[in-house]
This record gives C-alpha cells, structure tokens and sequence, in this order.
C-alpha cells in the first residue's frame, strides 16, 4: 500500500490531509472519513473509487465545503478552506437544474450570483453550453431535455463558474450505460481542451479507468485510501480506449482491490438485515 | 374517390356550440323562468322574491350611481391591503417555520389550529383595536389571508429539492439570493395557491366584517338594502358581487396557469 503522505507534492492544487468525518448516530459515532490524505496535481484527472458505504460521498461534500469535518484539513492552492470555496465547482449526482429556468439562466446561474452583467453573462453561457454540446438548445427549459442533457447543463453551470477543480460526484449514474459512456466521452474531451483539473467520485471502474491520469480506491468503512493507482494510457483518449488490452488490464487490477472491500460490505449490509442494530438490546 | 370521401367528415358542420354550454344555458334559463313565476305566483311575501325586471332596474340604478362605485373601491382597497399585508406576513412566517425545523415544531401547530377557526369571531377585538372603519376590516382580512399563505408556504418550502439548495450553496450564495433565486421560484406553485386560497378568505373576511359593523363598502351597502328591504337592490348587489369574485378568482389562476405552462 502506498503511504498517503508520499503521494503528496509541493504542486499540488487541492489537498486533502488526515481528513478524518465522524457522525453522531443513535448507535454511536460512526467513523465515515478515516484520515484519509492524497493530493490532486494542476491539470490532472484524479478518480475516487470504492464500494457503497466507503464514505466517497461524505468526502465529495467535504471537499466541497458542504460538509464540516472532525479532523485534518483541505486546503485548495494553499488556502484552507472551510466553507464552498470558488476555486471548487460541484456537480451533483441528482437532478439539479433549475425547472423554471431556461438552459441559459440555469448555465448563467453562478455569473449572476457574481453580478456579471446580463449581456456578458449570456455570452458566456452560450460558450459552455455550446463546449457541452447543446447548441439550439438556449431556450428550452430542463423539462424539455432528456437526462443525460440535464446532466450536459448541470455540467457547463459548473464550467461556468470557471472553477480551478471540478469535482463530481457520480455524475452519469442515473443515465443508462450508452449515454453514460458518450458523455463521458464528453467530459473528457472538455477536460483535456480546458486542462481542466478535475476529481471524480465514482463506484464505476471502466469509467474512472476510462478518465483518469490517477484513481484512488477506498476501503469499505471506514473509508481510508487503500490504493492509488496510476492509469498510464495514452491521450487524448475516447471511450473506444474500453475495448484495449492494456485498459482491461487496470480493470482487472482495480477491481481486485475492489472486490475484497466490496464483498466487505456485502456481508456487513447482510449482517444489518439479520442483527438490525436495535433488535439487540 | 369514395373511400376518402367516407373517411373525411369535413362536411359535418362544426356544432355551433358544446353539449356542457347548451346545457349550462338550458339551466340558467330555467331557473330564471322559475323565479319569475315565483315572483307573480303571489306564493311567497311579496318582495322577497322580486321579478326580474325590478332586479334589472335595481342593477342598471346601481350601476350609474357613483356611489357603489366608491363603496366598490373602498372594499376593493380592503381586501388588496388585506392580501398585500397578510400575504407578505404570512410569505415570511412560512418561509421561517419551513427553514426552521425547532420554529416550526414550537408554532406550527398553532397555525393548524388557528388556520381553520371561523376569524369573525375576532371582529370585536378588531373594533375595539382599530376602530369601525376600514381599519379593523382590513385587519380581519389579513387575518383570515394570514393563515392559509403561511401554510403553503411552510410545506412549500419543506419541499423544495434539498438537491437545489446544495447548488445555491455550492455557488455560494447569500441568503437573499438563495430567497429570491432558489426559494421563491421553487416555491411558485404552493405560494400561488396558498395566496389563491388567501384571496378567497380575504374577500370573504372583509365583507363579513362590513356587514356586521360600518359605515362603507359593499358589505355595508348589502346589508343596509336588507334592513331598508330593498330586495331588488340586496339581489342587483349580490349579482355583481357573484362576477366580481368570479373575475378575481380567474385572474389569479391565470396568473398561476401561465406560469405553469411556461416554465413546467
């Protein structure tokens, strides 16, 4: 395994060290976050991957200033940041354009906030939306568009902001494997022509694989960094990369770090069902 | 050909009305017809049945005085103050128990409880504060207009897609922005009806309270044809009254309605 604090540099953009995340629950604390530290490079396409349960999400939110955390510290350019931070754009796992915005209103959301003025703003929706592939699309509203469209929007909202970090989480799991796929294609694509730095919360392995210069795999819970691999296939790269050998090759290392932590917390749920944690007493 | 002509009816005139409108116009000429009869059968007191033609008289006399014109807008100023002021307060109140789950479990229930209690029963609380004139008018109508915008407000708010509001966060928003670019406008449809409901009640607080006590408005006129007995004028009032509410129900639904459509 390697050790954690090895892995970070000097460079690095966005760094997270010894961040540990506690709950208060019924049952007593439970530890989601177990000190867990790695560091993100300018430029670099960095996944997070681990089974359900290894606390991915909590450190999305974490990372994102949504979340507090107990101990350790992020910091983005050697600012420490408690709190959304600017430099940080978030894309979420759900639904979340805006229903009674048109798809310029929704990308031009975070220029707004900023109070850009209304004719600079639009233009530079029109940039994003045209980067994430939905020109003739301006006017319509979310309601008009398909899933994966919604995603593309949420996307260039995020883009918008001009974040120094994208960080998503499991962006594409509510499409089917196809879109899912394509827009990834999509995403890579845009994040080579920007250089866009970006850390990307998956539990899907071809995707991190397909997309990333680094992944990390976490641990079932608590979730600790159990592995960082390096994903040494050439650029630019598409989504027919899935079909090489040497791409089945990380797969196939990745999912036997995997499959030990996920098997973990197969068992673990199962226990739950049959001991549920109140029925002891 | 003859199978094209079989399979295109354009030949059938288009009906000139629906069944439903045919219907509707069947029953109001009914019962006017009844009511005439009514009228000069001689079976009911006289007067408490005028004819339709006293009625018309009484609506066209109405209708070319200025004075129910000015009784007109003193109600209408009423019951505007009433929403403008218990909309507003109620907008806050349930924005606040929504937000705030230790508020909203400390007061809520009060609402439920208030929410449905006929409000009449505070007039007399309301003259002694704010006197017979529109004062205490305006103050039972945004009290009845208070409760159910708060409601609407408070579960519109619970509502909102938790999803939305981590976006607003993300982007850092300040709290006004996140009012008035999050909340409110994820918040339309509940609001709207919850004003929509508040119109209702507003109209029906003020009128009852100018009925019971005042010296204007159209609740006052009503009830002044009632004790003078001037049927035909008491029914004349009542008519416009009926399309007045009809026309202000429609404009606020309409206001919602094209919302609806525009922006789902």
């Amino acid at each position: 395994m390697t050790p954690p604090a090895a892995q970070q540099s000097n460079n690095d953009i966005l760094v997270v060290d010894d961040v540990v995340v506690r709950f208060d629950t019924p049952d007593g604390s439970v530890t989601a976050v177990d000190h867990v530290s790695f560091g993100v490079r300018p430029g670099e396409f960095l996944s997070v991957i681990g089974p359900s349960g290894c606390g991915k999400s909590t450190l999305f939110n974490v990372i994102g200033g949504l979340l507090g955390h107990t101990e350790g510290m992020v910091s983005v350019a050697g600012v420490t940041i408690n709190g959304p931070h600017q430099s940080i754009g978030m894309v979420f796992q759900e639904e979340s354009t805006f229903p009674w915005r048109s798809v310029t209103d929704n990308v031009a959301f975070p220029l707004e906030l900023i109070g850009m003025p209304k004719a600079q703003r639009i233009e530079r929706a029109r940039h994003f939306i045209s980067l994430v592939g939905l020109d003739g699309f301006e006017n319509r509203y979310p309601n008009e568009l398909s899933g994966g469209m919604r995603q593309r929007v949420s996307l260039a909202r995020t883009l918008a902001s001009e974040p120094k970090i994208l960080l998503m989480d499991e962006p594409f799991a509510a499409l089917d494997e196809q879109t899912r796929l394509l827009l990834g294609d999509k995403v890579l694509q845009i994040q080579q022509q920007l250089k866009q730095t970006t850390l990307l919360i998956t539990h899907n392995i071809t995707e991190a694989v397909q997309m990333s210069d680094r992944i990390l795999v976490m641990t079932y819970r608590p979730g600790r960094v159990k592995r960082i691999v390096d994903i040494d296939l050439p650029r630019p790269r598409t989504s027919e990369i899935v079909g090489s050998e040497a791409f089945g090759r990380y797969v196939a290392q990745i999912w036997a770090d995997l499959r030990e932590e996920a098997s973990r917390g197969m068992r673990d749920e199962e226990d739950h069902m049959m001991h549920p944690a109140g029925s002891k007493s | 050909m003859a199978d094209t002509s079989r399979v295109t009816p354009l030949a059938a005139p288009a009906p000139v009305m629906s069944p439903v409108t045919l219907l509707r116009i069947v029953i109001i000429l009914t019962v006017l017809a009844v009511w005439e009869l009514l009228s000069y059968s001689g079976w009911l007191y006289q007067d408490v049945v005028p004819s339709l033609l006293a009625i018309g008289g009484a609506l066209i006399d109405l209708l070319t005085h200025g004075e129910y014109y000015f009784n007109l807008a003193v109600t209408a100023g009423e019951v505007g103050t009433a929403l403008l002021l218990g909309g507003s307060l109620g907008l806050i109140v349930g924005i606040t128990l929504g937000a705030n789950r230790f508020l909203s479990k400390a007061f809520e229930s009060y609402l439920y409880y208030l929410g449905p209690t006929p409000k009449i029963i505070f007039f007399p609380i309301m003259i002694m504060w704010f006197g017979v004139g529109p004062g205490s008018k305006i103050a039972l109508g945004t009290l009845s207009c208070f409760f159910p915008v708060a409601l609407s407000a408070a579960a519109g708010m619970r509502q909102i897609d938790k999803t939305l509001i981590r976006v607003g966060k993300s982007f850092r928003a300040s709290t006004a922005q996140m009012v008035f670019k999050i909340y409110l406008p994820a918040m339309r449809h509940p609001i709207i009806n919850g004003v929509r409901l508040g119109l209702g009640v507003a109209l029906i607080g003020t009128l009852l309270a100018e009925t019971k006590l005042s010296n204007k408005g159209i609740g006052f006129l009503i009830i002044n044809a009632y004790s003078t007995f001037d049927m035909p004028r008491m029914y004349a009032m009542l008519i416009v009254l009926f399309i007045l509410s009809i026309g202000a129900n429609a404009v606020v639904g309409r206001l919602g309605g094209l919302d609806t459509i525009k922006r789902n």
